[in-house]
């Protein structure tokens, strides 16, 4: 990891209203990272995020953006950073065009190349130059990540931008980010309540909980020490031999299926395993909601606050 | 900054508020020449019909008929002391009108232009730059769009200067476009003459007794222009404290609401509590500067232009304060 921070968090808190909203965040991002901020509803997520870009000032500690305090300096803070905070919220009586014509110029640095690239980028060509009032929930999320993005931020902060993306539009959006992240190094700072949307995007997940980060966990980790299901011709004899042969301990699920913790082990070596001990396999997979798991684990029983 | 005031134009002229109001400025303006114009007819033909003449041309003749009729006016024992005084001061100005043959009957474009502004100054005005103005940061709050402009890495208060002054530029259009296409429409009306006619101004009231020690003729033009300055200076009041309603309060709905039932209590106010003193120093009793200027009766004792220009300022740098401190350190939480 490159030694510059992205985002530094310094023991952030907020209170509102004599009600203390966020309790103390600490956070570091480096540059290329994908940052997913996990949390049920009302547990501080988007006052974290208002107060990262400046539109709220913390009741204590610090947010710097690329070295950059926003309180003390402002201008050059938020001169890295794109963001769509909660809903893409756009002029209606204005075209698309128009509105990312208002952005650009309050920004000297972007061109009407970047603008054309931006729009080829979120795939809102076709109706760029129609009403953003008769824009779907999807396009408009369309046209508020263009907007984020026409500045070439290091870094992009997305507040539940998801939200009313059609499956297709959910695939193309996740591989933009990893593009703009993987590729052009930026930054991507992504919250959302959707586990599926972050596992499947994030290198690192922060679960918030009553104002409070509770768990940062690295995704890749979670994944790796996953329980897996398999389907299989003799599962009696399959749970005996992962417990001789890999001191595996494996359960029955259905019939033909059986599920077990493999932590460490080699997932293919296993599978190897089976076929040369006579095993038919039909189906192997690995449980898909760990992270939904630790989730609700973490946040259980928890009223909104 | 330039493009930041370019911004906020296309986003005033793309709301379609803009036309909006410049239609009403039509519609208005044509339904009061109009009107004018039946009055004079009518004024006309009533008026050579009691005094048996048909040459209503000899407006000599009338004005003489309006003294007798104001003075038998004064002798009526129903009648209270301010509405007596005031009608003093108008026969006064009569009368001087009569000595230094200055028609009074006479209609003109000129004469319509200016009459307009000073009948639109209180009231109409202010409500027309209260539509421009209440939404401009209020609207932007109740969008939403209010986060895409401050999370840019543009200084508050540049945002919001830049708003202050598209608005200013708008209050200069709007007086200017009243002045333009009440001058256009009245022509039809009235003709396109009378510019260079004389006007009598400089009346003072002292003690409910006109002095005229300091009366002097202008041309028309240049009364109208006192007169259209006075309504830019009027609408930059109300636009500034409009202004900051509409950042104070987050919705439109609430922000035109609270200024224009302020504006239309002050109507009330100059008419029922006129002996309260206070009530002077509130900006609504001190729109009608042109009033200042024809000599017109003013509502509260003791106000002159001075005093109501001076409060006026005063509403004026106190909102435009409150609105920089207030939107520079707020939370944003919409």
């Amino acid at each position: 990891m490159q030694q510059t921070a992205v985002l530094e968090l310094t023991n952030l808190r907020k209170i509102i209203k004599g009600k203390e909203i966020v309790k103390g965040v600490n956070l570091t991002l480096y540059p290329s990272q994908i940052f997913g901020f996990l949390g049920p509803n009302g547990a501080g997520k988007t006052t974290t995020i208002r107060m990262i870009v400046g539109l709220i000032k913390p009741t204590e500690g610090s947010v710097s953006i690329c070295g950059y305090s926003v309180a003390h300096d402002f201008v050059k803070a938020m001169s890295n950073v794109g963001c769509i905070i909660e809903s893409p919220d756009m002029y209606k009586y204005l075209t698309g065009m128009e509105n990312l014509l208002q952005y650009a110029a309050m920004d000297k640095t972007i061109s009407q190349q970047r603008i054309k690239d931006v729009v080829e980028m979120v795939g809102l060509q076709h109706r760029l130059n129609d009403k953003v009032g008769t824009y779907s929930l999807g396009m408009r999320q369309r046209l508020g990540i263009a907007q984020a993005i026409l500045s070439r931020p290091k870094l992009l902060i997305l507040d539940e931008p998801t939200n009313g993306l059609d499956p297709a539009g959910m695939t193309e959006f996740r591989n933009l980010i990893r593009k703009l992240a993987y590729e052009e190094g930026m930054t991507v700072f992504v919250s959302s309540h959707l586990l599926l949307e972050i596992q499947q995007m994030c290198d690192i997940v922060s679960i918030i909980k009553q104002g409070r980060v509770i768990k940062t966990v690295n995704v890749q980790d979670i994944l790796h020490d996953t329980q897996i299901e398999w389907q299989l011709s003799d599962p009696e004899r399959a749970i005996l031999l992962l417990a001789e042969h890999w001191n595996i301990v494996a359960t029955q699920l259905k019939k033909n299926t059986i599920s077990a913790d493999i932590s460490q082990h080699p997932l293919d070596k296993i599978n190897e395993f089976f076929i040369r001990e006579g095993i038919a396999l039909t189906y192997c997979s690995t449980k898909q909601n760990t992270l939904e798991d630790l989730f609700l684990d973490l946040t259980e029983g928890d009223q909104i606050v | 900054m330039f493009s930041l005031i370019e911004n906020e134009v296309i986003k005033m002229i793309s709301k379609k508020r803009l036309m909006f109001v410049l239609a009403i400025l039509v519609v208005l303006i044509s339904i009061f020449a109009y009107g004018q114009n039946q009055t004079l007819v009518r004024t006309k033909a009533q008026l050579s019909q009691r005094m048996g003449i048909t040459a209503t041309d000899d407006w000599r003749k009338l004005a003489d008929q309006q003294l007798i009729d104001m003075k038998n006016r004064l002798d009526s024992p129903y009648m209270d002391e301010k509405s007596k005084s005031s009608s003093r001061v108008r026969m006064e100005q009569l009368q001087y009108n009569l000595d230094n043959n200055i028609n009074p009957l006479e209609q003109s474009a000129a004469k319509f232009t200016t009459k307009f502004m000073e009948q639109a100054i209180f009231l109409f005005l202010p409500l027309l730059i209260i539509m421009l103005s209440a939404d401009m940061v209020s609207g932007e709050s109740s969008n939403g769009t209010i986060k895409l402009l401050l999370v840019r890495n543009v200084p508050r208060w540049k945002i919001l200067l830049s708003k202050y002054l598209t608005l200013v530029i708008l209050e200069v259009l709007i007086v200017f476009l009243a002045f333009v296409l009440s001058a256009i429409i009245s022509g039809f009306f009235f003709g396109f003459g009378g510019w260079q006619a004389p006007v009598a101004t400089g009346f003072k009231v002292l003690a409910g007794k006109l002095d005229s020690s300091s009366v002097l003729n202008v041309p028309q033009w240049q009364y109208s222009l006192m007169v259209y300055s006075l309504g830019f200076f009027v609408a930059f009041v109300v636009g500034s404290i409009s202004f900051m309603i509409s950042i104070l309060v987050k919705s439109t709905a609430a922000s035109i609401g609270i200024i224009m039932s302020t504006l239309v209590a002050g109507n009330f106010i100059s008419f029922f509590l006129s002996d309260w003193k206070i009530t002077r120093y509130m900006f609504m009793v001190n729109l009608r500067l042109t009033d200042y200027l024809s000599g017109s009766f003013q509502p509260i004792e003791g106000m002159n232009m001075l005093f109501s220009i001076t409060i006026l300022l005063g509403w004026a740098i106190a909102s435009t304060i409150i609105s920089f401190v207030y939107f520079t350190k707020q939370d944003i939480l919409v």
